[in-house]
């Protein structure tokens, strides 16, 4: 082998080959557990208040991004609120078509400065519009794990 | 703004385990394959075959083991490859009484720099001492490769199984 040696086949090129053990568990958080753990046992929405700021938090923080005030004001945040964005989303994670599109949103909660990315179902995606008024649906108590798959999806109102 | 220290939360493994706290894994697959280059590619291939492998600098003529495609004393391009022989002289060893992984051992683990025969002076490579008394072993002693069979060679410098005394 030298400089001009050219490889024709990958099986040529020595390669050392390994793999970095790197299994991580990343945690909710304080602001997030309690978030979770509202959703799971009682099915609602919980935010934090930054009374300087007026700005509501949902999912809450624990301090605010504005003035890095602590936050300990919560408050539960309705179910409903609107389409703020949705896109229609033809591909799974590996790039396989989906057998149908899956809408998917950003809810902007009603009294709540922010909102969730979530599934929009039992709607046409082409009724679909920026401003449709949706409300979360919450999968049956038993099911729920503490996780944001809690909600099933959001439908219209 | 009031200073608000945190309480810190500490979380054991049975806090996991219990679920106790939420949380999500995630294992990236962190697989890699670092390729070896033109010279350390030729050097691996020449272990494969029981043969150890330089390169030659024609600046500073001297024969570089392990081979590389550039001398980084004079920074030339290295202009050929030297076929060496499997004996040398222990340069520098060590005795060790505890492994990689931390596992203490009553007979120590003898590494050592080996000075390879047809190579420049100081030119040499690291490997396992074996076969031999820990308390004879000195520096400037004459070892050789032992070679593992042909069959069970991967082209690594594990194909030596160790040096041992000539």
């Amino acid at each position: 082998m030298s400089l001009l040696h050219r490889i024709e086949h990958p099986r040529d090129a020595l390669a050392w080959e390994g793999d970095m053990p790197t299994l991580g568990r990343y945690t909710a958080g304080i602001a997030g557990e309690k978030f979770f753990r509202a959703i799971q046992e009682h099915g609602q929405f919980l935010g934090t208040v930054c009374p300087i700021c007026e700005i509501v938090y949902v999912p809450p923080r624990l301090y605010c991004e504005q003035c890095f005030e602590h936050l300990d004001e919560w408050i539960e945040i309705s179910p409903i609120g609107w389409v703020h964005t949705f896109t229609l989303v033809h591909l799974d994670l590996d790039g396989n078509p989906l057998p149908e599109p899956l809408p998917l949103a950003f809810i902007q909660l009603d009294g709540a400065d922010g909102g969730l990315v979530h599934f929009l179902d039992e709607i046409d995606p082409e009724q679909i519009f920026v401003g449709m008024p949706v409300e979360a649906v919450f999968k049956d108590p038993a099911e729920r794990k503490g996780s944001i798959l809690d909600i099933a999806y959001f439908r219209p109102v | 703004m009031k200073e608000y220290v945190y309480d810190s939360v500490y979380l054991r493994s049975k806090d996991f385990e219990e679920g106790n706290v939420l949380f999500e894994t995630w294992d990236p697959n962190a697989r890699y394959a670092w390729d070896a280059g033109v010279a350390i590619g030729r050097y691996l291939q020449g272990l494969k075959a029981g043969q150890l492998i330089g390169r030659h600098c024609p600046e500073c003529d001297r024969v570089l083991i392990p081979p590389r495609m550039f001398c980084e004393t004079c920074f030339r391009p290295t202009d050929r490859w030297v076929e060496l022989e499997d004996t040398g002289a222990i340069i520098t060893f060590s005795r060790c009484y505890v492994t990689w992984d931390m596992i203490r051992i009553t007979d120590p683990q003898i590494p050592a720099v080996i000075e390879i025969d047809g190579a420049s002076p100081g030119m040499g490579i690291m490997h396992m001492l074996s076969e031999v008394d820990p308390d004879e072993v000195q520096i400037g002693m004459r070892v050789q490769a032992v070679w593992k069979p042909a069959a069970e060679r991967i082209g690594a410098i594990t194909d030596i199984a160790y040096f041992k005394p000539l």
